[in-house]
């Protein structure tokens, strides 16, 4: 089945961009439809992967442990961090939007921040895997990774409706932190390359 | 250069024969899963609507107040933008950057340039700026957040709902309107057409030239 082997092997690239399939042996550098650069995989994915991941890794620190927002009573300041907001939700009887909240903020980003990890592991020590059930891990990590700004929207609405005299609610400095780990995943996920996971695979 | 025989798995690289998929049929990759191709009826033609639609809509989604709260006689109103503003006011110049790119600029950049794509593909027109404009809306797919800022105001309203009563205004119906258009906009467009179009508008307009 001469079909059934990567397109590399066989002496294609697809244009990233457009889908175009060029022949290596013209050795074209950029794709002959949209003008963009050929690549036979993302250029450099595992290092700019690991490094994208590395940063997120250390602002998820300070996003979980600083303030996202404090709420000003009169005077009295009152510091919410991620893990905070989602119980107070939770106490007061909004159970599902606190499930939520507790899913798009904490579940799918340190998720996130683990499954990535994981593939890189895999694609850089050759492990032999079920690439199928490992690609849709990763395309999975890509889909719901935007999913994580919902907090950072919120605080948005928040921050400009509550702002009476007496009662105001400010923005944290986890705000800044969560907001950029959240787009450093996302670059984390846009740049790894799930086909290295097929072309590591010695039995296809 | 005959290389259009074959097509590629963009997530397992496996190299296939082109299916020709029927109306409302899904080809999926063999090997990964992936869903490769999704043909939609009169794709080129909902696309433009669509946009056209997308492209009204967005003034009263961003220019009309969305919630409305009233606190001791005091009453707030929200609109995107103020959101934005709140934030760089306390201080936040990055949140309140990401914000506006992710939940302002760039939606009205992809509306604009699906607009302006499925337009010169409507009239067949050719444009050499076709190719960059694609390529464009095809790297801001990920960024354009409606949905999740949706999600956004939803928790917002039960956080506020606990301090005093919300009125809602005609701003947040006009941008759940949109993200139901630009849902359809997204599903309706049909890549492989649209760029197999373009190449064919190129051809032509190079050989009547
Ligand atoms: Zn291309
Ligand atoms: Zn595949």
């Amino acid at each position: 089945m001469q079909a059934k082997a990567n397109a590399l092997r066989q002496g294609f690239i697809r244009c990233h961009d457009c889908g175009y399939l060029v022949k290596t042996v013209d050795q074209p550098s950029t794709c002959p439809r949209c003008d963009s650069h050929l690549h036979a995989r993302h250029p450099h994915s595992l290092q700019r992967t690991t490094a994208f991941l590395f940063s997120s890794f250390l602002l998820y620190i300070p996003a979980n442990v600083f303030p996202i927002m404090t709420v000003n009573q009169f005077g009295a300041g009152d510091a919410h961090t991620i893990a905070g907001g989602i119980v107070e939700l939770i106490d007061s009887g909004m159970i599902p939007i606190g499930m939520l909240v507790l899913v798009a903020s904490i579940l799918v980003p340190s998720s996130k921040l683990i499954g990535i990890g994981l593939l890189l592991l895999c694609a850089h020590f050759r492990w032999q895997i079920n690439a199928r059930r490992w690609t849709v891990m990763y395309r999975i990590i890509a889909f719901v990774g935007r999913w994580s700004m919902l907090d950072i929207f919120m605080i948005s609405i928040l921050v400009d409706l509550v702002d009476f005299g007496g009662i105001q609610i400010i923005a944290g400095p986890a705000a800044t932190a969560f907001a950029a780990v959240v787009i450093l995943t996302m670059f984390a996920a846009e740049n790894f390359d799930p086909r290295l996971l097929w072309d590591n695979q010695k039995n296809l | 250069m005959n290389s259009t025989n074959y097509d590629a798995c963009p997530e397992c690289d496996l190299l296939l024969k082109p299916a020709q998929p029927k109306l409302g049929e899904k080809v999926h990759c063999p090997r990964c899963g992936l869903l490769l191709s999704r043909p939609r009826k009169q794709s080129i033609e909902r696309t433009f609507a669509l946009s056209i639609a997308g492209f009204i809509l967005f003034f009263p989604a961003n220019l009309l107040p969305m919630v409305g709260l009233t606190v001791l006689g005091n009453a707030n109103t929200g609109i995107l933008i103020s959101g934005v503003i709140a934030l760089y006011n306390d201080g936040m110049e990055a949140v309140a950057i990401v914000v506006f790119l992710a939940s302002i600029l760039f939606p009205l950049v992809h509306l604009c340039l699906s607009l302006l794509i499925s337009g010169h593909l409507y009239f067949n027109c050719p444009n050499r700026y076709l190719v960059a404009w694609m390529r464009w809306m095809h790297h801001l797919d990920e960024w354009v957040m409606l949905e999740v800022y949706m999600l956004g105001i939803i928790v917002a309203c039960v956080k506020l709902m606990a301090i005093a009563p919300l009125k809602l205004g005609w701003g947040l119906y006009a941008f759940i309107a949109l993200i139901i258009i630009t849902t359809m906009l997204t599903s309706s467009l049909d890549n492989r057409l649209f760029w197999l179009r373009i190449e064919q508008l190129g051809k032509e307009s190079k050989n009547a030239s």
